[in-house]
């Protein structure tokens, strides 16, 4: 992230430990930068859920500090409010997150909770239904509907209530490739109305493909954080982290050592890599 | 879940919950007032073509949800049909009730006639919707909160009743029955676990979204609102009039 850029949210050292002493979070600092799309990359038990939750106000940090839009976060259940009003949190198993019945009351819940106008909250309710593609579930009942379409009447719960960051705990696991290719789009849509947004992934492959800013979590510290075009480069990091280097970057390097492809530009994707491969196949052609 | 799937599958799955509602309201006083045994069954059998042959709700399935209420009524049934008596010595014994058809038949025929009317009205209303009507009828929110939270965890729960199941009995926990009772008591002892779990994570969930404690939801719209509920009025003032005339 450029420096001169404001960070819109900015961890400083911040600590956390669960009631039964384990650390959650260990001195961990990182920033986001607004309109982002960031990806938290780590093992599990790296923290990336815990730091989520903070991000949100549902934990508090023990040590450091947490800064949104320049100012720390508020205490208190106005504060927390306001926060929470402003950054969406989607939890990974959407059956932890559902709680009504039906997926339009399930929806409302949030926007309700702002203390919006009936009115207001079904223009929202039916917007936010619209945007990840469910319009035509609107009158289901929750358990009638797939793991993935469960996941999305999570995200519609938060976006009805209209936040500037949204953040997600790992919303890919358990998706199928069609609900995942889905999913993305709905978050490539929201990205471009300049929503900010913060995922958490084991997937190295998905983060590098999917991200602008990578963020390497390791025993509740960020030891890493670079823009995603910088990861091949970043291979010791991601070894600390426990990460591999992406199937596509292994591919591309053998390629090169091969003679087949330039060393650049490096492909985000076996797409990427597959059509410069046409690409460089089309070039020999004509040579 | 056969009530479930007939509430989802109906006919009058889009028709107010405040007109079913008043109709089997219509049906439950019409029971109660009703003089005579014949009278009950009457609003009982009307009660009944109107959940089968009106909102389309398969006979059979209809059936398999009225056979444990009517197991239960012929059981009341049987406790009407005798009566305990203490003779001059004291000697306490047993002996037919008296008016014991009569009273049997009315106790019956009202008992049926009333839970067709709610056979009626769980029948063809999603609980949601019924929550809903409940709301707008000023229930306590605490109730209606326990009711929701029910309703939807009841769903959760049995999927997770059955994946345990299904490992412990990929994994021979229910070979014989000392294992079975062994694997029910873990199941039982998981699940205890779980409810504890999934009440904390809802708990976060709703704080995610700025909850306040209340569950607050949107309530459903439903088209044409006023003419079925002058529809069913109209249908319930005439099971009252049936239940009357005949007293």
């Amino acid at each position: 992230m450029s420096p001169l850029i404001a960070p819109l949210i900015e961890l400083h050292a911040v600590d956390y430990r669960y009631p039964d002493g384990s650390a959650g979070l260990d001195g961990c600092s990182l920033r986001i930068a607004p309109g982002s799309r960031n990806a938290l990359l780590g093992a599990n038990g790296s923290g990336k859920t815990t730091l989520l939750l903070h991000l949100n106000g549902l934990l508090q940090a023990c040590a450091g500090r947490i800064d949104f839009a320049g100012q720390p976060l508020a205490a208190g259940r106005d504060g927390l409010n306001a926060l929470r009003r402003r950054v969406g949190l989607v939890f990974q198993n959407p059956d932890r997150q559902l709680f009504s019945a039906s997926v339009v009351e399930d929806v409302s819940f949030g926007p309700l909770n702002l203390g919006l106008d009936e009115a207001t909250v079904r223009q929202r309710v039916a917007k936010a239904l619209t945007a990840v593609g469910l319009a035509d579930l609107a009158d289901k009942p929750v358990h009638h509907l797939s793991f993935g379409q469960k996941k999305c009447v999570c995200i519609a719960g938060v976006l009805a209530m209209q936040p500037e960051v949204l953040l997600l705990d790992e919303p890919m696991a358990g998706l199928d490739a069609g609900m995942q290719n889905e999913l993305l789009a709905v978050l490539d849509a929201l990205s471009a109305r300049g929503i900010t947004i913060l995922l958490s992934t084991h997937d190295v492959d998905f983060a590098y493909r999917w991200a602008e800013q990578i963020h390497l979590l390791a025993a509740g510290r960020c030891i890493a954080s670079f823009a995603a075009d910088q990861l091949p480069q970043q291979a010791s990091a991601l070894h600390a982290a426990g990460q591999p280097l992406p199937a596509v970057v292994n591919l591309h390097l053998s390629l090169c050592r091969l003679g087949r492809l330039a060393a650049s530009p490096v492909p985000r994707s076996l797409g990427e890599l597959a059509s410069l491969l046409k690409q460089e196949e089309n070039t020999c052609k004509f040579a | 879940m056969l009530i479930e799937r007939a509430a989802y599958g109906n006919r009058w799955r889009s028709v107010s919950p405040a007109a079913k509602g008043l109709f089997a309201l219509a049906g439950l006083l019409a029971a109660l007032f009703s003089g005579s045994p014949a009278t009950a069954a009457t609003i009982a059998g009307l009660l009944m073509l109107a959940s089968v042959l009106g909102a389309a709700v398969p006979l059979a399935l209809y059936l398999r949800v009225a056979t444990p209420a009517l197991g239960f009524l012929a059981l009341s049934s049987l406790s009407l049909l005798f009566s305990l008596s203490a003779d001059a010595t004291g000697n306490l014994s047993w002996q037919m009730a008296p008016n014991a058809a009569a009273n049997i038949a009315a106790v019956s025929a009202r008992s049926l006639a009333a839970l067709a009317a709610l056979l009626g009205l769980v029948l063809t209303t999603p609980l949601p919707d019924l929550i809903a009507l409940l709301r707008r009828l000023r229930v306590p929110d605490v109730l209606l909160d326990l009711m929701v939270l029910c309703y939807r965890m009841l769903f959760v729960f049995s999927t997770a009743i059955e994946e345990t199941r299904t490992a412990q009995a990929a994994r021979l926990g229910y070979s014989t029955p000392r294992r079975s009772l062994n694997s029910l008591g873990l199941l039982a002892a998981g699940l205890s676990v779980q409810v504890w779990q999934r009440a904390r994570a809802l708990h976060l969930a709703a704080e995610a979204r700025c909850g306040s404690g209340t569950l607050r939801f949107l309530t459903p719209q439903f088209q044409h609102a006023g003419r079925d509920t002058a529809l069913a009025g109209l249908a319930g003032c005439l099971l009252l009039v049936i239940g009357a005339c005949a007293r």
